[in-house]
């Protein structure tokens, strides 16, 4: 432990990839409960001690292990290619839509001085390589398909109203400029996967539970719908968990996410951005920290610190940040 | 402090002000010339790979594949020979990237072609890893000056990402910040602007250090030498393997020119050792010969080069002193203590962490005494050792020995002249930290073995 935490209360947080997300919540509770006026929240993971055989072993403790990762080598490519598969069962998938998705993670991520990526050769043209150079991982998932182990950690600061109003003025700041976490959606759905299709068989969105958190976060930002949010930092471990989230944010209906895909409202400069940052894919997947690297983005975003990946006049940026097989979903509306 | 980067909008718009589609790359065959152009592929339309015959540019873009294991390079490639393919190529190409051997003459004589060719409005490039950039483009016309540049990738340029850019003195200010941001932008470069100096920043410093390894090995065996400067010392790969994988040609070219072209502080350290000249002769250049300071039989069983009589010897007979101080700084860099792993080295109380100790003095004094010289400032140089060579650059060295004046102290003990830099810091206490830079995670330097 660093010398400079001796002496405070701290906790840990657990909730798969999700687990940033929820230490987030539970600071944000704190402060709104009155118990504390400033929380740091810190997001760390090292995966990169291991091999990526071993490293996808532990991660599939994330889901029900035995019965869907028990001796099963990469089980959440495999239990992601199932989420594609679904897709394509019920309103059609193709691998193209894909590969573009991965395409513009990675093209954002050179941007982003931070993403662990930003030097890898790739573009959709390999994304679409059906070579060993680009192997399948899990059915329809390719290597190209996958965010990648990744070290990293990040750290932001949550304050009370008070402390903040306190701390923009020593800045010299004011407090309206000072970015403040809208609005919040948080819910859970079966652990197994099988479990979760099977429910969401006659509903219009494969994964109901992710719809309700995102709408819940935007209802509690007071903002009626995705038009409102000026940038998405969204969970794309796999490619078709980002297209997942496009018609789960609502830029299309159910089952067209192909449509924004094509149209390029998904690009920095597009209607809707989806992950400037170069999201999971392209800036790096370092398991806890991703949800606290999403609200951080969220801030760059609307303060205009993003940089070479900047959303031209950004006011409301919402993340969405998923563990297990989309079963813990937290999502933020950031904004100034 | 770090060099200020320019403002996003002002990268947009240097970004925007030119137009770079077609590249063209001589000596495409060779190491950096495929390795450069693979690079290429991944930000332009349309790369042409050019070499002596097509066979040859055939096999350039072959390894370009193999290197960065994506064989979408190829939608991006053309390939051509000199004789037949050299005036379009030239004629049509927004950037000429030369990357042909490390020998003035035939460069020269490659641009006298290149000059004939090319549009007034094409960057012209070359990859030297150390000649003199206004040399190269001496004689040309003034539109060949004003557009012409180094640009130093390191090896694998796919995997390393500090470059240097070297303008000539009348390259235009434009040109060099264009190729800047578009390197950082569109090829994901660090990039490192340095002055026209023998062998730049990078490999001025770094092959310093490698060959005064070298000069210490003839005393004290390589194995020893490897141990010494090891990873302890704030880098992956041992100094003596580091050659052996560079080659020694390599080696002594740029070693060589720096000699012959510099009088510094240390000019002795740049003397090619002579059994190093010898073992050439005969044939020893590193791994691509199979033979350098290492070498492995059949059986992986290695061998090391007892440099007086030019044999080699198993390295399982070599005996070596009590290093044990190495097995405790290890320790404390494997829980992240680096600090106090580099205390414990300079604490330690042998000959051989002594001898450590001037070969590590000699890396911070040297670097210290380029500023101004290779680059304004020490985070040039710092992120050119950190992200060229993958050392821990300089200035991570003096922060986590305690500072300036810890530093000037350790350099003065070793006997090693002070560069003024640190002895000015050291004696007004600022700056208290010398490397700030977020981008670079200091910890992946200090390695554990």
């Amino acid at each position: 432990m660093h010398p400079a935490f001796s002496g405070l209360p701290t906790g840990r947080h657990e909730a798969a990839c999700a687990s940033g997300s929820i230490a987030l919540l539970a600071a944000s509770a704190e402060i709104e409960a009155g118990r504390y006026d400033l929380q740091a929240v810190v997001g760390i993971e090292q995966m990169k001690t291991v091999s990526a055989a071993q490293g996808g072993a532990y991660l599939g403790t994330a889901a029900w292990y035995e019965q869907e990762a028990e001796g099963i080598e990469f089980p959440f490519p495999k239990l992601f290619g199932k989420l594609g598969d679904e897709y394509d069962k019920r309103y059609g998938l193709k691998d193209e839509h894909l590969a573009e998705i991965s395409r513009l993670n990675y093209d954002n991520a050179k941007l982003n001085p931070n993403a662990q990526t930003r030097t890898w050769y790739m573009n959709k043209e390999h994304a679409l390589c059906r070579t060993d150079d680009n192997p399948a991982v899990g059915g329809r998932i390719r290597i190209a398909d996958c965010s990648q182990v990744t070290d990293g950690s990040v750290c932001v600061f949550l304050a009370s109203r008070d402390y903040a109003q306190k701390w923009a003025a020593a800045q010299g700041k004011k407090l309206e400029d000072i970015p403040r976490i809208k609005g919040w959606g948080h819910n859970t759905a079966r652990l197994r996967f099988a479990d979760k299709v099977a429910e969401s068989a006659a509903a219009q969105y494969v994964l109901p539970h992710v719809r309700s958190t995102v709408t819940a976060a935007m209802k509690r930002a007071g903002i009626e719908d995705v038009n409102g949010i000026d940038g998405i930092e969204t969970h794309d471990c796999f490619t078709t968990s980002e297209y997942m989230a496009i018609d789960h944010f609502g830029i299309t209906a159910p089952g067209e996410s192909w449509k924004a895909v094509e149209e390029g409202w998904l690009e920095i400069d597009g209607k809707h951005p989806i992950n400037p940052s170069g999201g999971l894919i392209g800036a790096g997947h370092p398991v806890g920290a991703t949800g606290v690297r999403q609200l951080l983005d969220a801030h760059k975003q609307v303060t205009g610190a993003a940089g070479d990946y900047q959303i031209e006049g950004a006011k409301n940026v919402q993340t969405l940040n998923i563990g297990g097989s989309g079963t813990t979903s937290v999502s933020f509306v950031v904004g100034v | 402090m770090p060099d200020t980067p320019p403002s996003a909008a002002e990268v947009r718009r240097l970004l925007a002000s030119r137009k770079l589609e077609k590249v063209t790359v001589l000596g495409a065959n060779g190491t950096m010339g495929y390795g450069s152009a693979a690079l290429f592929t991944q930000a332009v339309p349309e790369v042409t790979f050019l070499a002596r015959t097509k066979v040859k540019a055939e096999e350039g873009l072959g390894a370009a594949i193999k290197q960065v294991r994506s064989p979408t390079v190829a939608n991006h490639a053309k390939v051509g020979s000199y004789a037949d393919d050299l005036e379009a190529a030239v004629s049509g190409a927004d950037l000429v990237f030369e990357a042909l051997t490390e020998d003035l003459a035939v460069k020269k004589e490659m641009f006298d072609k290149v000059e004939k060719f090319r549009r007034d409005d094409s960057i012209v490039a070359t990859v030297t890893s150390g000649l003199s950039i206004n040399a190269l483009c001496e004689g040309r016309s003034e539109s060949f000056r004003q557009h012409f540049l180094g640009l130093h990738f390191f090896n694998p340029p796919n995997v390393i990402v500090g470059t240097e850019l070297i303008a000539g003195s009348e390259t235009d200010p434009e040109i060099v910040d264009f190729v800047e941001a578009f390197s950082r932008v569109r090829l994901g470069r660090e990039m490192i602007r340095t002055a026209d100096t023998p062998a730049f920043a990078g490999n001025r410093v770094g092959f310093k250090v490698l060959n005064q390894a070298a000069q210490l090995a003839e005393q004290l065996g390589p194995v020893l030498v490897d141990r010494l400067i090891g990873p302890y010392t704030g880098r992956a790969m041992t100094p003596l393997a580091t050659i052996d994988l560079v080659g020694w040609d390599i080696h002594r070219a740029i070693v060589d020119n720096v000699f012959e072209n510099t009088d510094d502080e240390a000019h002795l350290a740049n003397r090619l050792p002579g059994y190093m000249n010898r073992l050439m002769e005969k044939g020893v250049l590193g791994n691509k010969t199979g033979r350098g300071f290492f070498h492995r039989d059949e059986d992986k069983k290695q061998y090391v080069l007892d440099p007086a009589s030019s044999d080699y010897r198993p390295v399982s007979e070599i005996d070596l002193p009590d290093l044990s101080y190495i097995d405790d700084v290890s320790r404390l860099y494997a829980e992240g203590r680096y600090r106090e792993g580099m205390q414990v080295f300079l604490g330690a109380d042998s000959h051989e962490a002594a001898i450590a100790r001037r070969a590590i003095a000699g890396y911070v004094s040297y670097a210290f005494h380029r500023v101004g010289e290779v680059t304004e400032t020490i985070d040039g140089i710092d992120r050119i050792m950190g992200m060229g060579f993958n050392w821990a650059p300089p200035s991570v060295l003096v922060d986590m020995m305690g500072g300036a004046a810890a530093a000037v102290g350790m350099i003065e003990k070793a006997g090693v002249p002070v560069p003024p830099v640190l002895e000015e810091a050291a004696k007004t206490g600022e700056p208290k930290r010398f490397f700030d830079n977020p981008r670079i995670n200091i910890g992946r330097f200090f390695v554990a073995g």
